[in-house]
């Protein structure tokens, strides 16, 4: 079992991060698109009010001051608040939003996990009573991580289904793949709650568990822990194939996307991306369009003429 | 209504019914107050795909034979595939597969578009319900996903001509405002895939509403604009101007035209010119009265401003860009400047602005900073209280939300109009005219009906209530939209309504509101003519 549980969490991790990397990848590979910004563009001046540099008479002759900080703070805090579901749908924040603070928090412990066992590697002992204040921090963090998850996110999940099933603006769209992910998060966190509360009220397996996988001296861990582990391991496995690329491509789709207002300058890095792409053939086959002519050539005619 | 419903085959999807439209505020809060729709007769009910919602925008002629159906569903497939591809579309498609890709269906977008809520929360007119309807077929029949995946990601959906001819009708229920991109966390854009939808149509089948097509792009690079202006007929309207600027004004005004080396080509929307020559004209007053070095062009395409290849076709798009580039690079002008149009701002400036390479990217920008600066900077004598009514803003989706153009106009207002009010919501979170994406000059059989009554529904109500307390038509009111299309749809709105004989409320640019408050114009600017 002991290996059984080793080889699985080495592989979904593994697999989560190569399949996150491809697919991450691959968004960025895509060419260079046309503009298609929509304001506001919270790297601009007037941010406040969705100003762009285009309310300035000459705007290509003046320096401008684009605040690259701002937008990713806003994006960073909209993943801790789900502002604008609770401006538009408070009902969908009040599981929403339990949901997705009971991930980041999972995923917090997990990461704490890790660091706690690399820690305990280096002789600190991790307790409520350790001489170290580290040890300290690392017990009553994980603690708090995993529990706060393991509770908000059972309660999210069974929101969310729920909602999913009787709100008929979200009933119609649904899937049986919601349904499956609700019922396989909350299956996550309530197997978490459970062997937390009723096994393991410090999680010392957890960090005992992850201190084997780093030594790679294994361990055995009791069945609440051993049936939360193969959940959430299982559980990565199956991200990749979910939207849930979403907490990534969310920060492409902004910077790259609706706030990319970087305009075209002459001889510039973006012109010479932009002739290449041009050189390409189409094979479009309306009566309007030359199929298997470049883009620059479908354009070339007919010139100019009084 | 189920998703899947939209293959099988029915005399129409939905009804529109008048009770389910979105009410209105006095004097249109009352049952009867709304016009009846206009319903397609039998005979074009006969000869055109009408099943959508007995509404048509293109009138797509029903397939005579089988083969003809069966062709015109596998070149939807392949177009479909082709706008998949980096080599045919890279214009679009990080944005596109960005959107199909990572919308989790929460539909917290719903309520942010005014024609699904203005038609009573039509399912067809969910913005998320054409891009589900492309995501199943992509899933089905491109990526060709096994049955189990499809009914686990509920993909199953049958393609058909009956889907395919009412998915073309239904890209053109959208006004393209993307209120509802902008309400989304993950940057989803449900109104692009409606753009890429029309792109389908018209690149792969040849198929777009004529207006926008034929009459539009087309015959704007053939004969020189979509109105059909001639560079001979210009010289004639810019005969015709100069001599009612005189008389309006006393001023004899030269305007310029294809004058080499001039700081600024300035570029109207050539509708301008037939509907609404006082605002041309109150740009060359101004322009003159400032003492700036400006030019129109005569030469095709130079003169009007308009690229409706924007809204539905990236190939024509393109076309018409070049074209006002290479105008202004043969007039040597220093920068081409916009004026009160909006989807010329944003095709010019935004879009086109990784299409213009080398010398042909020729700086552009708008004319309403350079009005802003003008008029803040006292640079021409204005006197506000000529201009002493009450005034509220129309903000075009794509100078303002697609292009962050909000303050210009503001501080001309705010200068000028002793009276001026907002409107709620207004900047980049306004609301489309209800004209949008080529819907204002789409006068297709019973269209204009639609766009009227579902379309301008909600700024129809934001007008209104934006002048409840002085709605008596004692009160002359003013609504100012600087852009043509926006100024189109108004009219039209009003018309349907009976807006100006009702309440009074006039509609018009931002420049004639500059001019009426000259000092040295002797007679009001402002006619309060209705046209």
């Amino acid at each position: 079992m002991r290996i059984f549980l080793a080889i699985l969490t080495y592989f979904s991790y593994i697999f989560i991060i190569a399949m996150y990397t491809i697919k991450a990848a691959k968004y960025l590979k895509l060419p260079v698109h046309l503009r298609w910004e929509l304001y506001p563009v919270m790297h601009e001046e007037n941010y406040q009010y969705g100003g762009s540099y285009f309310e300035q008479v000459d705007w290509w002759t003046r320096i401008r001051q684009k605040r690259y900080l701002r937008g990713f703070l806003f994006l960073l805090k909209e993943y801790f608040v789900l502002g604008e579901y609770f401006q538009k749908h408070k009902a969908y924040w009040y599981f929403l939003y339990p949901w997705h603070i009971g991930f980041i928090l999972i995923i917090t412990f997990h990461i704490l996990c890790f660091f706690g066992a690399v820690a305990m590697v280096f002789g600190i002992t991790i307790s409520s009573s350790s001489q170290s204040i580290t040890g300290i921090v690392f017990y009553y963090a994980i603690l708090f991580t995993g529990v706060v998850s393991f509770v908000t996110g059972a309660f999210g999940s069974v929101g969310l289904l729920i909602k999913r099933i009787y709100d008929e603006n979200l009933k119609q769209y649904a899937t049986p793949l919601h349904y499956f992910t609700y019922i396989f998060t909350f299956l996550i966190f309530i197997s978490g709650f459970y062997a937390w509360y009723f096994i393991d009220p410090t999680l010392s397996e957890y960090r005992e568990f992850w201190k084997g996988l780093i030594t790679f001296k294994f361990i055995d861990v009791g069945c609440g822990a051993a049936t939360h582990i193969i959940l959430f391991n299982l559980f990565l496995v199956y991200l990749p194939y979910t939207r849930s690329m979403h907490y990534i491509t969310r920060f492409f789709g902004f910077c790259l996307i609706r706030w990319d207002d970087e305009p075209n300058m002459r001889g510039g890095k973006l012109e010479r991306k932009l002739q290449a792409l041009l050189n390409q053939k189409v094979s479009w086959s309306a009566a309007h369009i030359k199929s298997g002519k470049t883009w620059g050539e479908q354009v070339e005619e007919p010139k100019m003429r009084s | 209504m189920k998703i899947e419903d939209i293959s099988k085959k029915s005399e129409q999807l939905i009804t529109i019914k008048p009770e389910d439209l979105m009410p209105l505020p006095y004097p249109y809060d009352t049952p009867d107050a709304d016009p009846a729709m206009r319903e397609l007769t039998q005979d074009q009910k006969n000869r055109y795909e009408a099943s959508l919602d007995g509404v048509l925008a293109i009138g797509i002629p029903k397939p005579e034979t089988k083969e003809i159906e069966e062709e015109l569903i596998r070149k939807f497939l392949s177009g479909l595939a082709k706008l998949l591809t980096k080599e045919n579309n890279w214009t679009f498609l990080q944005p596109l597969l960005h959107s199909l890709e990572y919308c989790v269906k929460c539909q917290i977008c719903n309520d942010s578009c005014p024609v699904y809520v203005a038609s009573g929360k039509q399912e067809i007119y969910r913005p998320t319900y054409r891009p589900e309807i492309l995501r199943r077929i992509i899933n089905k029949y491109l990526k060709k996903q096994s049955t189990l995946s499809l009914k686990l990601t509920g993909s199953d959906i049958e393609l058909n001509w009956t889907l395919i001819a009412r998915l073309a009708e239904l890209s053109y229920r959208c006004t393209l405002c993307r209120r509802c991109a902008q309400v989304c966390p993950l940057g989803v854009d449900n109104g692009l895939i409606s753009h890429e939808i029309r792109k389908i149509f018209s690149q792969e089948m040849g198929i777009a509403p004529k207006e926008l097509h034929e009459s539009g792009t087309v015959q704007q690079l053939k004969v020189g604009s979509s109105t059909g202006i001639t560079p001979k007929a210009l010289g004639n309207i810019i005969s015709f101007m100069e001599d009612e600027i005189e008389e309006k004004t006393g001023k004899k005004i030269k305007i310029p035209v294809d004058k080499e080396g001039a700081d600024i080509l300035l570029l109207h929307n050539a509708g301008e010119f037939m509907a609404w020559p006082e605002n041309t004209e109150a740009f060359a007053i101004i322009f003159e009265a400032a003492g700036i070095n400006w030019t129109l062009s005569s030469e095709l395409v130079g003169y009007d401003a308009v690229n409706y290849g924007v809204w539905y076709d990236d190939f024509q798009f393109a076309k018409i860009a070049l074209r006002h580039a290479e105008v202004a690079k043969a007039l040597k002008v220093k920068k081409i400047s916009v004026g009160e149009c909006g989807h010329a701002h944003k095709a010019m400036m935004v879009i086109a602005d990784r299409i213009l390479t080398g010398d042909l990217n020729i700086p552009r920008e708008s004319a309403i900073p350079l009005l802003a600066d003008l008029v803040i900077n006292n640079k021409i004598k204005l006197d506000p209280g000529r201009n002493n009514f009450p005034i509220t803003l129309h903000d075009p989706c794509n100078m303002v939300r697609l292009m962050g153009i909000v303050e210009p106009q503001r501080q001309i207002l705010r200068k000028i109009c002793p009276q001026f009010r907002e409107m709620e919501p207004h900047g980049v979170d306004n609301y489309c005219c209800g004209g949008g994406s080529g819907f204002a000059i789409i006068q297709s059989m019973n269209f204009p009906d639609w766009r009227s009554a579902i379309s301008g529904r909600v700024k129809l109500k934001q007008v209104l209530e934006t002048f409840q307390d002085v709605i008596s038509p004692d009160i002359p009111k003013y609504v100012c939209a600087p852009c043509s299309n926006c100024k189109g749809q108004i009219r039209d709105l009003f018309n349907y309504y009976s807006v100006f004989e009702k309440c009074n409320i006039f509609y018009g640019g931002l420049v004639e509101l500059i001019a009426n408050a000259m000092v040295d114009i002797e007679k009001p600017f402002i006619e309060w003519e209705w046209h």
